[in-house]
């Protein structure tokens, strides 16, 4: 057992220890009670995104496996609305927040007007939310999600909307790209905390028809291999900013997760892995407090930054 | 509503593995908590070790759960890579499964006899399906279908007609409930019939069936267009019919939403959580 510290402050989210999960890949916490105590586990959970109005997705299919440890995806955030959700899983959530764990409410929209309304829902509706992460970055919808986050002017215009809305902390998940000169622009903007990367577009094209392997040309890369480039990423933005990050990308054991904080994290997502392994976060939280008690600190912050390059 | 039970992980054991028929296996593994809470028509998601390039798990129907030896039979083509080394695995090996997952068949709504109809590695499933009605003392006939001979599990297809008699274990039957049951056999290029002429498909050997008979309720689960002429003939006759679907999955739970199901009234279910059996009429072909 170790003897660290493990808790961290991602802009005003008070964390038991770093480890979260990346929304998408971890439906809204209670398909993982049969694989480990979710509020007694986590840092902080982050359930999918949700609309103010329902979302049907995309078509099938979805998903390709990739060789090299990735997949894409290209669900196009299917979602019930804030209503039906916070009908269906507040209930749930407020059980996993009283059991210590910080439940993060995704935030969607197809345009500022979008993102506004589904922000003022669940301010109005969902007292269980520790905190609002805005997703400016989804690359499988036509409208809204990673164009509005493309430059620094559009994520600025989304973050300006909806930051007078609530004064619950707020997190902005970030497009793999140009994350420094965006992440500076969303800490302007008052954005709390940053979280990236999301999902990098890619494409798989069965070459005997000549058609994608998913339903759409363009969908989300992730998984392991996607996990050095995230790295970087998390590490580039850190040196731009000063708000926490919250770091996603390829995280499947501690070392990966132990890698996010000393390229500057200071809370880590685990996306993929918690499909095919889905009772990794207890392990990965585990090997990150083991982690922390062979460098010698006391404190787990001491190591958040601390590559040495 | 139909409420899934909560999918857990089980450490299994390979009890047996072998090859059944041409490109086709069957493995037995030991998993005691999933051989005890698995019900027909659900699946589980299993990994193989050794192959760290491909991180996804391999969803699989089952054919019969024993809860007292606590083994659960599984049967599978080899599709691609994941099959593959899933068909290396030997006795002793271990590795892990996500299940159970997924709502399973339901019985009859109501009274009559049931017709059953696979195609390919559909069959599992269905063989479940079947123990499921011999249980509940529901008649049923079968239609299995195959692309050829050499793919047909001779074996298991021939052994549903004991299904609920003193011959098959575990069923407790003094004897025959369903002294009538029928079984067709269609294969695509005619060889299980003895001659290319008579290739048929498996809607065609169901389509004789309900020529002579009444159903209440038709079972299915195959490839997807064959599944769609089953549902369509089902809806011809004004038949319930359930069908049990494929998805590329990712997490086989509930947690990624990639495996969407079209539906009717609009929208999407997700085959892992929401089926993989589906009421054929909820379901957009």
């Amino acid at each position: 057992m170790s003897t660290v510290s493990m808790s961290v402050d991602l802009g005003g989210i008070e964390m038991r220890n770093p480890l979260n999960t990346a929304s998408g890949t971890y439906g809204n916490g209670w398909q993982f009670e049969g694989f480990y105590d979710v509020g007694a586990t986590l840092g902080a959970m982050t359930c999918k995104g949700v609309a103010a109005e329902p979302w049907d997705g995309n078509p099938a299919p979805r998903l390709a496996e990739l060789p090299g440890s990735a997949i894409m995806n290209s669900v196009g955030l299917q979602n019930p609305g804030v209503r039906a959700f916070v009908d269906g899983h507040g209930a749930y959530l407020q059980g996993v927040r009283d059991r210590g764990c910080q439940v993060i409410c995704q935030v969607v929209g197809h345009s500022i007007g979008e993102y506004v309304r589904a922000m003022e829902l669940f301010e109005e509706l969902a007292p269980f939310a520790s905190g609002f992460e805005v997703n400016i970055s989804c690359p499988n919808i036509a409208r809204g999600g990673a164009a509005m986050g493309a430059t620094c002017d559009g994520a600025a215009e989304v973050m300006r909307a909806v930051r007078p809305l609530t004064s619950r902390p707020v997190v902005v998940k970030m497009a793999p790209h140009d994350v420094a000169e965006i992440g500076r622009a969303l800490e302007a903007e008052g954005a709390d905390a940053l979280s990236l990367i999301n999902t990098i577009p890619g494409m798989a094209i069965d070459v005997r028809t000549r058609r994608s392997r998913l339903a759409r040309a363009t969908a989300g890369v992730s998984g392991p291999a996607v996990h050095a480039i995230a790295v970087r990423m998390v590490w580039e933005c850190a040196q731009a900013v000063s708000i926490p990050i919250c770091g996603i990308g390829g995280v499947a054991t501690g070392a990966d997760a132990a890698e996010m904080l000393l390229a500057g994290a200071t809370a880590v997502a685990v996306g993929t892995a918690n499909l095919y392994d889905p009772a990794c976060a207890p392990r990965i939280a585990s090997e990150l407090g083991q982690w922390a008690q062979d460098q010698g600190v006391s404190d787990i912050n001491e190591l958040i930054g601390a590559f040495e390059c | 509503m139909r409420m899934s039970t909560r999918t857990s992980l089980h450490e299994f054991v390979v009890v047996s593995n072998e090859l059944v028929a041409q490109e086709t296996y069957r493995m037995v593994i030991d998993a005691p908590q999933l051989a005890a809470r698995i019900v027909p028509g659900q699946f589980m998601n299993l990994s193989v070790p050794g192959d760290n390039s491909h991180v996804l798990r391999i969803p699989l129907s089952f054919k019969r759960a024993d809860a007292l030896a606590g083994t659960v039979e599984l049967i599978y083509a080899v599709v691609g890579e994941g099959t593959r080394r899933l068909s290396q695995m030997r006795v002793g090996d271990g590795s892990s499964a996500v299940g159970p997952s997924g709502a399973g068949w339901w019985l009859p709504r109501s009274e009559g006899r049931a017709l059953l109809v696979a195609g390919g590695v559909g069959l599992p499933p269905i063989l479940a399906a079947a123990g499921m009605l011999a249980d509940a003392r529901v008649g049923f006939d079968v239609v299995v279908g195959a692309r050829t001979q050499a793919r047909l599990v001779y074996p298991d297809v021939d052994d549903v007609m004991r299904y609920g008699t003193p011959a098959a274990a575990g069923t407790g039957s003094a004897e025959s409930y369903d002294p009538d049951r029928a079984l067709v056999v269609t294969t695509d290029d005619g060889s299980a019939e003895g001659s290319p002429a008579a290739a048929r498909s498996a809607a065609d050997g169901m389509a004789d069936l309900m020529g002579g008979r009444a159903y209440a309720q038709v079972y299915t689960c195959g490839p997807a267009a064959m599944m769609c002429g089953v549902a369509r003939l089902a809806r011809a006759r004004g038949i319930a019919c359930q069908a049990s679907l494929e998805r590329m999955m990712g997490c086989g739970f509930g947690a990624c939403s990639c495996c969407n199901v079209a539906l009717v009234r609009g929208g999407n279910a997700l085959c892992c959580q929401d089926g993989p059996v589906f009421d054929a009429e909820e379901v957009v072909w």
